[in-house]
């Protein structure tokens, strides 16, 4: 890949929390280099503490990384990028005092959009994640999975390149999480996006996926890149494919001895 | 029908509600009518209720009204502003909240009372003294619960605001203020209502005028169905200051 | 970061303490040098007038009858607010009943009645007792009728499922679990009984402390003032943190 169709270029990057010898001294990332194409959906899985949100928050200059450096569209990433990034948060972040149109409006206001844009922005994107009849409740008022969307939406009406989502489903169930995920696919295929997206489940990553970076256990860094080869909007029969059934077992097999070390670790630490 | 059974309840509880305070004025009536319970001790009820009247048609409450009111109005506006000038100041960062907010946390759980007799000794008996306890004593639960809304800010809402670009004029003002007001007003609600106590409380000790002193002196006088009159109506006249304080801290919290 | 720095940063209680001592020092060179010293007396100065205070004729046994009547008014505060809060949080019907009534008692100002007090109680410990008790006792009842009330359905109904009689519940649920609402109420009560006994204690000016406060004022004494008042506040706050501790030490699961 050259540096031209790289959309995001991450080099070297190594994160530490506190300092050597600190009680809460935490190496979190170790020597982490990726490059992520223009239009690429990349999947961060990996065992909790790994680093896979760090990066993601390095990536959108939300973090400064203890060494080593990101470029976003060229350009090197000193602080947050909003007119190139947008974030979806595992806890949707939605502002609870605000409706979710007032929400959406809020995010290209901060992002500087010309006022006489706001309305239609905010109806496309509410349209694209179906929210339209909901635009005037708040966030309390929704089921968990609409305040996934609302927030989803909030991101599109940034119009940005890149999409970083950090386990924005994670919170959702199982069947509610399933269907995100199709849509999502759905969105996704129709913007050409570049997106980064930290998972904990392995079906998501396999169904949404192009390729999915496998994360080692603290310090993390990329142990392995899986390809997944399936055009993009991926159908809900995928899921039932022997292709997928395998690729999913694969990166079962991948990640099983990394959680284990972690699990291990913890438990010798809590001693 | 367990909707029937539950309103069966709050009317049964409301009965008790209303029974107790017919029990009470019963056996006040009759202690002071058959039982020839010393009228220097506890007055007649239709004699308060006279007096009531009476205190309310000569409007002769309205000097000492007026006093405490300006105590009040004067102290509570020197600490609601200073409480969330301070309280916003401390807020700013991580740090100075770990060094000052224990310091007002330790400061406010000391009686402040105590040290009205320095208050009276600089200031003297007039009004300056209710003004710098009530405003020293309502300055705490503001300046705490300002440095708790605006500290406690939910990182993810700030996180999410500095990523889609806000500025810091921005951050203050949809994130950090809708964020803390509800906290912040509820602190100023409760600064309201120690204020306007802490005054008639120092009018009742040391004083020359105001609902409290009133109160001192017609106990001095022997006066004791007017001084319940009288008692009873700045417990009205509280009950209303704060129950509209109230109202206006929930109006508040809607507008957002 | 140098390493002073660094020490700094992780103890934010040493630069509160520089606070502290920095408005001593504004304080103690305001009073020397600025303020009419009938009216501010400097720190130091008071500091080296804690003995002569305590020398007052009549001060020591002022002071030893107000930590008397703070002990006994909280102890009465304690049991009422317990009884009280138990028989009336226990049981539904009375709870609600029962609880706004105290709610609103609770929120009266009870300082307009401090005259009716003196007047019945006389102007002696009983008085002062009497207003502590009073300011005591509701913040501890509602304490306890709130800790009461939000025990976990499932936590009866798994005592239950094992087999558990009323008087196991009792003992072995709701009991521990109001533990710590019952030391945050005795935290609110012990505020209320110090705010209750001092405000009796200076309302009087012809005994106690309100009679050497008084004096002490007429006769433009800052010093002794400030000193009497020093150690009064000292005492409510090493009766205030017995009981924060005492909270904390018996709240620890929570």
């Amino acid at each position: 890949m050259t540096a031209r169709d790289a959309a995001v270029r991450i080099k070297g990057v190594s994160h530490q929390f506190g300092a050597a010898g600190d009680t809460q001294y935490v190496r979190a990332l170790a020597d982490t280099s990726l490059d992520i194409a223009r239009g690429e959906l990349l999947c961060l899985i990996g065992p909790s503490g790994c680093g896979k949100s760090t990066l993601l928050n390095v990536i959108g200059g939300l973090m400064t990384p203890s060494s080593g450096s990101v470029e976003v569209a060229a350009k090197p990433v000193r602080g947050p990028m909003p007119h190139d990034i947008a974030f979806v948060f595992q806890e949707h972040a939605l502002f609870p005092w605000n409706t979710v149109i007032e929400n959406v409006r809020l995010g290209m206001l901060f992002q500087g959009v010309p006022k006489s844009e706001h309305a239609a922005r905010a109806k496309k994107s509410l349209e694209a994640v179906g929210l339209t009849e909901f635009a005037n409740h708040y966030p309390s008022q929704l089921s968990g999975g609409m305040r996934q969307r609302a927030a989803l939406a909030r991101a599109l009406s940034l119009e940005t390149d890149i999409l970083l989502m950090d386990e924005p489903f994670a919170a959702l169930d199982e069947q509610t999480r399933m269907i995100l995920g199709e849509d999502l696919s759905v969105l996704l295929a129709r913007t050409e996006k570049t997106i980064v997206f930290v998972t904990h489940s392995l079906g998501e990553a396999v169904f949404l996926a192009d390729r999915v970076a496998v994360f080692s256990a603290r310090p993390g860094t990329i142990k392995k890149i899986m390809r997944v080869d399936e055009p993009h909007p991926r159908r809900p029969d995928f899921v039932t494919s022997e292709k997928f059934t395998a690729l999913r077992n694969e990166l079962y097999a991948l990640l099983h001895d990394e959680i284990r070390k972690t699990v291990s670790e913890s438990a010798r630490s809590e001693d | 029908m367990a909707d029937r059974d539950e309103r069966a309840a709050g009317w049964g509880s409301r009965a008790v509600q209303v029974g107790f305070l017919l029990v009470v004025l019963a056996l006040w009536y009759l202690a002071t009518n058959r039982w020839g319970v010393n009228r220097l001790l506890l007055p007649n009820p239709v004699a308060v209720w006279h007096q009531l009247l009476d205190v309310l048609r000569t409007g002769e409450f309205w000097p000492d009204l007026r006093v405490t009111l300006i105590e009040l109005v004067v102290a509570f506006a020197l600490s609601m502003t200073l409480g969330t000038a301070v309280g916003y100041f401390v807020s700013r960062t991580r740090y100075a909240i770990r060094v000052f907010d224990p310091l007002f946390a330790g400061i406010y759980s000391i009686p402040i009372i105590l040290f009205l007799p320095l208050y009276v000794l600089f200031f003297g008996l007039g009004p300056a003294s209710k003004i710098a306890l009530g405003a020293t004593i309502s300055f705490f639960p503001i300046v705490l619960s300002t440095i708790a809304g605006l500290g406690n800010v939910d990182r993810t809402l700030v996180t999410a605001a500095r990523s889609m670009g806000a500025s810091e004029y921005q951050m203050f003002r949809y994130v950090l203020l809708p964020a803390a007001l509800p906290v912040i007003l509820s602190g100023l609600r409760i600064g309201f209502t120690v204020a306007l106590l802490s005054i008639i409380g120092s009018e009742v000790i040391a004083s020359l005028a105001g609902l409290g002193h009133h109160i001192v002196q017609l106990g001095e006088g022997m006066d004791m169905a007017r001084m319940f009159a009288y008692i009873a109506f700045v417990v009205v006249i509280a009950a209303v200051l704060n129950s509209t304080v109230s109202f206006l801290e929930k109006r508040g919290r809607r507008r957002i | 970061m140098s390493a002073a720095e660094q020490f700094l940063l992780r103890h934010p209680g040493v630069v509160r303490l520089g606070v502290i001592v920095a408005i001593l020092i504004v304080w103690e060179i305001a009073a020397r040098w600025f303020i009419d010293p009938l009216f501010i007396a400097p720190p130091s100065r008071v500091i080296a007038s804690l003995g002569a205070v305590w020398q007052t004729n009549g001060v020591p046994a002022a002071l030893r009858l107000t930590l008397f009547e703070l002990a006994v008014a909280f102890a009465i505060a304690v049991a009422i607010g317990l009884t009280v809060g138990l028989a009336v949080g226990l049981q539904p019907f009375a709870r609600r009943s029962l609880a706004p009534i105290i709610l609103l008692l609770y929120g009266l100002p009870q300082i307009t009645i401090l005259p009716l007090f003196i007047l019945y109680f006389g102007i002696g410990a009983a008085s002062k007792i009497a207003f502590g008790v009073t300011h005591g006792m509701f913040p501890i009842m509602l304490a306890i009728i709130a800790g009461v009330q939000n025990l976990k359905p499932v936590l009866l109904t798994s005592a239950r499922s094992m087999g558990a009689s009323r008087w196991h519940i009792l003992r072995y649920v709701i009991f521990p679990h109001m533990i710590p609402s019952f030391f945050a109420g005795m935290r609110l009560g012990m505020t209320g009984v110090l705010l209750g006994v001092l405000l009796a204690e200076l309302y009087v000016s012809t005994a106690g402390i309100g009679h050497f406060t008084t004096m002490f004022t007429e006769n433009f004494d800052p010093t002794k003032l400030f000193g009497l008042i020093a150690m009064l506040a000292a005492m409510a706050i090493v009766l205030n943190e017995i009981v924060r501790r005492a909270e904390i030490h018996f709240s620890r699961w929570r």
